[in-house]
């Protein structure tokens, strides 16, 4: 038993983010932890690593109790974590964010500095060598990207970064908190591998992800919450058959994902009910026309000579990596993004030299990938913002009401903070608030990244239904098989570049884009 | 012009005219250095002055009622601004961003008028005669010393404290759990910026006939918070060539009619912090302070959730 | 002691305007706009200019002096602001861009004297002046003991209608909508189509004209205007009054401006009035530790 959780006890405010999980962790198992958004995980994960006091119960590495001290105090224990949003130093290069993981581990030469002994020097040779050792053990290469700010590696490498520099604390405990979130099922074979290579030399993991087959297929043991309270513990096969757990959690598309073990060529049902229009080749007639469009990050080119064309009607996909610059075509088109070169034209409106504001009232509404909805207002409010900028304040109010009968969920919640609504609710409030702006295009990014799997079904029957009704769509996502099979068209885009286009059935059923976007 | 042309040709000379200024050169030098040690650490504390008037009248104040030599008075004025650092720290640092500036300017004004203004063994209003001054054999001390500090502060962040210091700046929580004490460390850069302001002050009284009261407010902090923007304050040389350029320039330059001192600093802030953020000096642009609360700025890669 | 209760009524609604300004731009930027002060003495001095050296009437310098600041406000968007946003730097470099400004500012009115460049300005250098009287008829009362001065008495209606015409305004109007929008996210408001940069413009002109107008209460009520009383009067206060009342809030500002003024009386009477100013940091300082977000202020938490 290396990590013990007993009764473990947080509320902020009146939600009980934990209420009274307990739970285990064997010496050399990798176990995970899952459950639908606002279940608890990262609090618990918080509260065991020093972030949050406990408000009860405790936790015990072997035999050092970790509640009650500081989270700098547990990292020299042995317990080292990843951060679900990554925190890397971004200004120091790879190498030295990895040697800052050393801390622990190195004397205090303060005297010795002051006087620069050559023992210093010594001393700093070798902690570099231990650093290039553990970049390579997580597959980055430390001559090459070690040298570089952290801030500007590729964002797989950074993720991989961040388990090198977790690792140079020599934990006895390693948890990752969603190490493989944003990324296409080859890279997360890698991260795969890397978990189950760590593992194999003794280091207990404990791994934290909503991707089903990730966490099915590494895991020995998994362990289930739900509304701050564990709903089940078990192996992974006991886990993702048991009802309570599909019910709370895994939707009925995703149980048959989470079935599907490693190993197995079964296919998956892929065709759906809906005829998809088999159109291939580019439109004649397009609505929004983006020529060789470069944008960049300082000194990185994001997205490296970009064409794209969408016509009226079309729910057309951008697939690909995280990193390989589908947001950044989305913020550049919505003109939050200065683009460098290239021409976009959304009907007949130049939108390089257009401001946002003026971008919006033609018709290109754009459901962001952060939400970015109005927490501190109510429902109401944060709809009533999308129809800022009309004149009939009147007919705004209707169509406000219109919204709310579609989407019942808001219409119910419409007195309520924004805040308090989960993620999946929080998504649908955002696509209809882009809905009211009257998008002639709507641009939606990411809509099911962080979403439970039931909710996702939910996300994309509401872009469905939307797409029926007759909005042209331009979507980004990184779950590729959903984004493919209801696309008329798809871009597959790779570290800025096009690579691929075609119509969304036929990219299904690519046997690169498979091999690469949809587990082969 | 002239000036410039002595400093070349006739060093020696330029010395003995100017020592003076080269004395407050070293001493802003130090005061900058102090601001250095905070801000490296990611701290925005403008409490610099506050220290300097605690080592300024405490190695005065001794001297005159104890008549103790210089090096003691000095040596409990450093110490004494350590022990007031450690306490005012103690509440302050847990406050980030502008809240601890606001804190650390709440403190220089309520120690400049609700301690020296109104304590009648600080002269209060009208200042401290320092008899045993000595403006120009304490040139020496200041130039050695200084040359002493910048080289520890050097080795300072090249070591394991340093760069401790440079991850908290960056984010406090990543560097928390890779074991580092920020709570220590905040309070350890803290402690050794007031001691080194205390000596400034201290230094500073020693130079100067009289220990002027209006000396050791939010103006004096803006002043040194300038040398700080223009020098740049990710490399210890940073704030003591921002101190030398903006000590020196009201030499080179006079414009008659007109004391264009703080119009140029104005100026000089505006325009370094939009298009040089880094300062003089710089290294990998304007780290100083970004809490994570605050509204974010777009990284390159942003990650998902 | 009636008459320190008055006083601090008085003193408290100037603070309570200035913090006004300066925590509406706090809400809707994230940033201290440290140049407030500086538009708050120029609003003054400006007034004060137009009065005597250029015999305006008193109604018309204060118009004109208003507009001034709401200028300088545009000048503080432009110069100190818009530039560091398009570069995407952090609050912190605002609060140096606008300490700049500021300097400026003030050494521009200390530097105005006869003969020199800014006299246009001014002309009383760094010496402190007062609107000669009969500038505004201020005839004085003597009630139960307490004397009345019409222009200190004034002041209160004067600033409760112009922070109550300012609620209003916020809370019910379309562009007060548009206001809390960006304030809570801009990057949501941008997305809906409004203008941002123009929100926040209009916002800084609204702020600096209020301080302006704080300005030329102080001036007038207090008789008391020279290059420094931003900056050693206000600043600090109009701070210890966003930290009371809660940064971001405006009924924050209110509430703080008068707490405030409240403590500053008790201290006069308990102390004397040497600690006065000391209290004020004093109390600031004992808020910042114990209570960060102020009286009304939204709870400042790091999201891990």
């Amino acid at each position: 038993m290396l990590l013990r959780l007993d009764d473990l006890r947080r509320h902020f405010g009146g939600v009980h983010a934990v209420d009274g999980v307990s739970l285990e962790v064997e010496k050399g198992s990798i176990h995970g932890l899952i459950g639908p958004n606002g279940a608890g995980k990262t609090t618990l994960v918080n509260v065991v690593t020093g972030y949050v006091r406990t408000q009860g119960g405790t936790a015990w590495l072997e035999n050092d109790k970790l509640t009650g001290r500081p989270p700098h105090r547990i990292a020299a224990l042995g317990v080292a974590r990843t951060f679900q949003n990554i925190r890397l130093f971004g200004d120091l290069t790879a190498l030295e964010n990895v040697m800052i993981g050393m801390h622990t581990r190195l004397h205090d030469d303060t005297l010795a500095q002051l006087a620069t002994l050559p023992i210093f020097r010594r001393d700093e040779r070798s902690v570099v060598n231990d650093a290039h050792k553990l970049m390579e053990t997580v597959g980055l290469d430390p001559s090459e990207a070690g040298r570089r700010p952290a801030g500007q590696l590729p964002y797989g490498d950074q993720r991989r970064l961040e388990i090198a520099r977790a690792l140079a604390l020599r934990p006895r405990l390693l948890i990752l908190d969603e190490p493989a979130a944003g990324m296409n099922p080859s890279e997360k074979q890698g991260i795969r591998e890397l978990i189950e290579r760590l593992n194999a030399d003794g280091l207990t993991i404990l791994l934290i992800d909503h991707d089903m087959r990730l966490v099915m297929g590494v895991c020995q043991r998994v362990s289930v919450l739900n509304f701050g309270r564990k709903i089940a513990d078990g192996v992974p096969q006991e886990v993702s058959t048991d009802t309570v757990v599909i019910d709370a959690y895994l939707g009925s598309g995703a149980e048959k994902e989470a079935a599907r073990a490693p190993g197995t060529t079964e296919l998956r049902d892929l065709e759906r009910a809906r005829p998809a229009l088999r159109r291939a080749a580019e439109p004649e007639e397009a609505i929004l026309d983006v020529q060789d469009v470069w944008v960049s990050y300082g000194a990185i080119n994001a997205v490296r000579g970009v064409s794209l064309r969408v016509a009226e009607g079309e729910v057309v996909a951008l697939i690909g990596a995280n990193g390989a610059g589908k947001s950044t075509i989305l913020n550049a088109l919505s003109g939050l993004v200065p683009i460098a070169s290239g021409t976009a034209i959304f009907d007949g409106l130049d939108l390089i030299n257009a401001k946002p504001s003026s971008i919006v009232r033609r018709g290109l509404v754009q459901v962001p990938e952060g939400r970015e909805i109005l927490g501190r207002q109510t429902v109401l409010e944060n709809l009533e913002l999308a129809t800022w900028t009309r004149r009939d304040r009147a007919a705004a109010a209707k169509e406000i009401e219109a919204m709310m009968g579609r989407f019942p969920i808001l219409g119910q919640r419409r007195g309520l903070r924004a805040n308090t609504l989960s993620g999946g609710e929080r998504q649908l409030l955002a696509i209809a608030r882009g809905l009211l702006a009257k998008p002639r295009l709507l641009l939606l990014d990411e809509p099911s990244l962080g979403l439970a799997p039931q909710m996702v079904d939910e996300v994309f029957a509401a872009i469905d239904e939307i797409h029926r009704g007759g909005t042209t769509i331009l979507l980004v996502e990184q779950n590729a098989l959903r984004a493919l099979e209801i696309a008329d068209r798809a871009y597959v885009l790779e570290t800025g570049q096009i690579q691929l286009t075609g119509s969304g059935q036929d990219l299904l059923h690519n046997p690169a884009v498979r091999m690469a976007y949809l587990g082969g | 012009m002239d000036f410039i042309l002595q400093l070349v040709t006739d060093p020696v000379a330029f010395y003995q005219t100017h020592t003076l200024l080269i004395a407050e050169i070293g001493i802003n030098s130090i005061l900058a250095s102090s601001m250095f040690v905070v801000l490296y650490s990611g701290q925005l504390s403008l409490a610099a002055p506050g220290f300097m008037a605690i080592g300024a009248y405490t190695s005065v104040l001794m001297g005159n009622y104890w008549n103790t030599p210089f090096a003691l008075n000095l040596l409990v004025g450093i110490l004494l601004a350590g022990v007031v650092g450690v306490v005012v720290g103690l509440p302050v640092l847990r406050l980030r961003g502008v809240f601890l500036a606001i804190a650390t300017i709440g403190f220089i004004e309520a120690l400049s008028l609700g301690v020296i203004l109104n304590v009648p063994i600080t002269g209060e209003g009208l200042g401290l005669k320092n008899p045993d001054a000595d403006p120009l054999g304490g040139i020496n001390i200041v130039l050695a010393s200084l040359a002493v500090i910048v080289f520890l502060l050097w080795r300072l962040t090249q070591g394991r404290l340093g760069h401790a210091w440079d991850a908290i700046r960056q984010d406090e929580l990543a560097a928390l759990s890779q074991g580092i004490p920020v709570a220590r460390y905040k309070m350890i850069a803290f402690v050794l910026s007031a001691m080194l302001a205390g000596y400034a002050g201290g230094l500073e009284s020693h130079l100067n006939f009289f220990v002027d009261p209006t000396e050791y407010g939010v103006a004096r902090t803006v002043q040194v918070l300038t040398f700080a923007v223009l020098g740049g304050s990710g490399n210890v040389l940073g704030p003591v060539v921002g101190a030398l350029f903006l000590t020196t320039l009201p030499e080179i330059v006079r414009v008659p009619n007109f004391d264009y001192r703080d119009v140029i600093a104005g100026a000089i802030l505006i325009l370094v912090i939009i298009f040089r953020p880094q300062g003089i000096v710089g290294r990998g642009g304007l780290a100083i302070i970004r809490p994570r609360w605050w509204p974010k700025s777009r990284s390159s890669a942003s990650a998902p959730g | 002691m009636g008459q320190q209760v008055l006083n601090a009524i008085f003193i408290g609604s100037i603070y309570a305007l200035f913090a006004v300004g300066y925590t509406l731009v706090f809400g809707v930027l994230d940033i201290l706009n440290l140049a407030h002060s500086a538009v708050f003495m120029l609003g003054a001095a400006i007034t004060y200019s137009l009065v005597v050296n250029y015999h305006q009437s008193f109604a018309v310098a204060c118009v004109l002096g208003i507009a001034s600041c709401a200028v300088m406000g545009l000048v503080i968007e432009y110069i100190c602001l818009r530039p560091l946003r398009r570069r995407r730097a952090p609050p912190i470099a605002a609060l140096i861009s606008t300490i700049g400004l500021a300097l400026i500012i003030v050494a521009a009115v200390e530097q105005g004297r006869q003969g020199s460049i800014f006299s246009w300005l001014w002309v009383d250098g760094a010496n402190s002046v007062s609107f000669p009287s009969g500038t505004v008829p201020n005839p004085t009362w003597h009630v139960g003991g307490l004397t009345l001065e019409a222009t200190k008495v004034a002041i209160v209606p004067v600033t409760v209608a112009l922070m109550l015409v300012l609620g209003y305004f916020i809370r019910f109007t379309q562009f007060g909508r548009g206001l809390r929008a960006v304030a809570e996210n801009p990057r949501a408001a941008s997305l809906m189509g409004l203008d941002v940069d123009r929100m926040i413009t209009l916002t800084v002109v609204l702020s600096s004209a209020l301080g302006g107008a704080a300005g030329i209460l102080f001036g007038l009520a207090i008789s008391d205007i020279s290059p420094y009383i931003g900056r050693d009067n206000l600043e600090i206060r109009g701070l210890a009054v966003i930290v009371l009342g809660g940064m971001g809030s405006i009924p924050g500002a209110v509430a703080g401006g008068y707490l405030l003024g409240a403590i500053e009386v008790l201290a006069l009477v308990v102390f004397g009035s040497n600690v006065r100013a000391g209290v004020a940091f004093a109390a600031l300082f004992l808020m910042l530790v114990l209570r960060p977000q102020g009286l009304f202020g939204a709870q400042v938490h790091e999201r891990l």
